[in-house]
């Protein structure tokens, strides 16, 4: 899945490729991507920043945990406007990818790209850590 | 350039707040209380603090004679149609200052100043004319004399407190929002230490060391249990319910005592509100009502006895047994005590200005049931069970907002009682987690839901 945040004159595209198939992933194995940036010509990324993180969906307020982060704004290291990059980390113990009624966690790997001027954008790719069944509600209050 | 939006999209079908926006809001509102921490430190400090300091400091000692003494009057309008009027004591001096003889009226500190003309007064008797005393001249201006020094620590105390308040809140915001100012909301959770310390309301939640998002169960394993391994803490609603009709029956009264000593010193006056009277009637019926409840709820929560569960082994591990001990004290009957796990979920989400809880269970299984439970002070009801946490289970999860809790639910049905429920909290880890000390005994002969009474 690529997500735009912020729509511009021209629209990138990050296409991923996981290590591991249907991305699914358990804990302490490594993951590792690669990914390639296209659609960019002509502009100039300034920065490029690597995250494998998990968030809440569902009812409450979305809560955000970073378990791997990676600036790169050195510019030998930063790719060109078509390019690949990759990179690879431990996963964690927890939490693990649940599908709850009002509470989901879910894993993803973000690339987010800054161009020059005030403009960025955010590849999202949810993988599964953990093989934990879907929930069912019994009952509920407020 | 174009000017960020107000509205952007978040995930599903919501319309959240823009953040640039968001983050200038929270910048204007921090950068506000702090000027305004500044203004007022300022003027404080400068009408109050730095002429008391220099009293103190720079003033030079010096002998005088009292020629004269009197009241000073202050006048000062208090809208819309009164006006306040303070006293202070005055005495004219003469004094040797920088070589030559001064006359003049001392100054005192400011507070000196009393709406009690009478106190004033009595403080003003205390100097003799013609006596000699020490006083204290400026030396950039000599006309300037006091008969007295010290500090008004409590208007320090103002001073300091009010100002700085203000200016911490201020400047921490202004910090925070300045650190995470072009970040992205990946750098700025990963970099959160420093910005949740310059956070007063945040509430950090603590995990256990290695599993990040699962809560810390310290505080569910320092009780030892008398029988098995630990005793599990109670959270029960019937005590919230309690602590609650007690607050309110205790503000209320609190308030309807104060109007009704206004009402009583009124009527020994000779002078009848019969607005306060009609007022304290209704207030008087609810905070009858509120006593009555309380004292339900008081004799309910003790009437039941209490209710204690054991555990052998904690934190628990999905598909791992686990014997527990459930204890019911009190007197009576009780019709049925039923025993079951839980897995609930918890959402806090804003709703306007409402911050709303929402739960959910999302899976029970009753673990046991005892019917005609027969409690009695000397020989409290015990009964034992085994508890299964199902393989693949979800784990503990907690965070700011959301949360995944297993409990251990002991749902009771009194003879005579409303029915009552009391939840222990309990943490299970992933699976495959080699938790520290976790080494579940297997327990009974492997049968989930098992249970049998061993004595009562």
């Amino acid at each position: 899945m690529t997500k735009a945040m912020d729509s511009g004159s021209a629209m990138p595209r990050v296409d991923m490729q996981f290590d591991r198939p249907h991305r699914q992933h358990e804990p302490h194995d490594q993951i590792s991507v690669r990914y390639r940036i296209e659609g960019c010509e002509g502009e100039h990324i300034r920065a490029i920043e690597h995250s494998v993180l998990w968030y809440t969906e569902g009812k409450g307020e979305e809560d955000l945990g970073v378990h791997f982060f990676q600036r790169l704004t050195d510019r030998a290291l930063l790719p060109s406007a078509t390019a690949t990059g990759a990179f690879t980390t431990p996963l964690p113990q927890s939490p693990l990818s649940y599908e709850g009624v009002i509470v989901k966690v879910r894993w993803c790997v973000r690339v987010r790209l800054f161009f020059e001027g005030s403009r960025d954008f955010v590849s999202e790719h949810v993988f599964t850590l953990g093989r934990i069944p879907p929930a069912q509600l019994v009952s509920s209050r407020t | 350039m174009r000017l960020p939006r107000f509205f952007s999209k978040k995930r599903g079908h919501r319309r959240t707040g823009s953040r640039e926006w968001g983050v200038f809001g929270d910048g204007l509102f921090h950068g506000t209380l702090l000027l305004a921490g500044l203004f007022f430190g300022a003027l404080l400090v400068s009408g109050v603090a730095a002429p008391e300091w220099r009293i103190n400091h720079a003033f030079l000692e010096s002998r005088c004679t009292i020629l004269a003494k009197g009241l000073a009057r202050t006048t000062v309008a208090d809208p819309p149609a009164a006006v306040i009027t303070t006293w202070r004591p005055c005495l004219r001096v003469r004094y040797v200052a920088n070589g030559s003889v001064h006359e003049s009226w001392s100054d005192g500190p400011s507070t000196e100043n009393t709406p009690d003309r009478e106190a004033a007064l009595r403080r003003l008797a205390a100097w003799t004319l013609g006596s000699e005393a020490t006083c204290w001249y400026d030396p950039a201006a000599p006309q300037t004399v006091v008969l007295q020094r010290g500090y008004n620590w409590w208007l320090w105390l103002l001073s300091l407190l009010l100002p700085g308040a203000l200016v911490l809140v201020g400047g921490s915001g202004l910090v925070r929002g300045l650190r995470s100012w072009g970040k992205s909301e990946e750098h700025r959770a990963a970099s959160a230490g420093f910005s949740e310390l310059l956070d007063p309301l945040a509430q950090p939640t603590l995990a256990a060391p290695g599993y990040p998002a699962v809560p810390v169960w310290d505080d569910l394993v320092n009780s030892p249990g008398t029988i098995l391994r630990y005793r599990l803490p109670i959270e029960s609603p019937e005590n919230w319910t309690l602590v609650g009709f007690g607050l309110f029956a205790l503000l209320w009264n609190a308030v309807l005592v104060v109007l009704a000593v206004g009402a009583g010193l009124d009527l020994l006056g000779g002078r009848i509100d019969w607005w306060l009277f009609a007022l304290l009637v209704p207030f008087l019926g609810v905070g009858i009502g509120g006593v009555i409840m309380f004292i339900r709820s008081l004799v309910f929560a003790t009437a039941v006895g209490p209710t204690q569960l054991e555990i052998a082994d904690h934190p628990l591990l999905p598909g791992r047994q686990y014997d527990v001990l459930l204890a019911q004290g009190g007197t009576g009957t009780i019709r049925s005590l039923a025993l079951s796990l839980e897995l609930e979920e918890q959402a806090t989400f804003r709703q306007g200005t409402d911050t709303r809880t929402e739960q959910a269970v999302v899976w029970k299984q009753s673990v046991a049931v005892f019917h005609e439970v027969n409690a009695a002070p000397h020989s409290r009801f015990e009964a034992r069970a085994v508890v299964e946490i199902p393989p693949g289970a979800m784990h503990s999860f907690t965070s700011s907002h959301n949360a995944v809790r297993w409990r251990l639910v002991v749902r009771g049905t009194p003879d005579r009682w409303p029915e009552f429920s009391r939840i222990f909290p309990v943490v299970v880890f992933p699976p495959d987690a080699e938790a520290k000390e976790a080494s579940p005994r297997p327990a009974g002969n492997g049968e989930a839901s098992r249970s049998r009474e061993v004595s009562r």
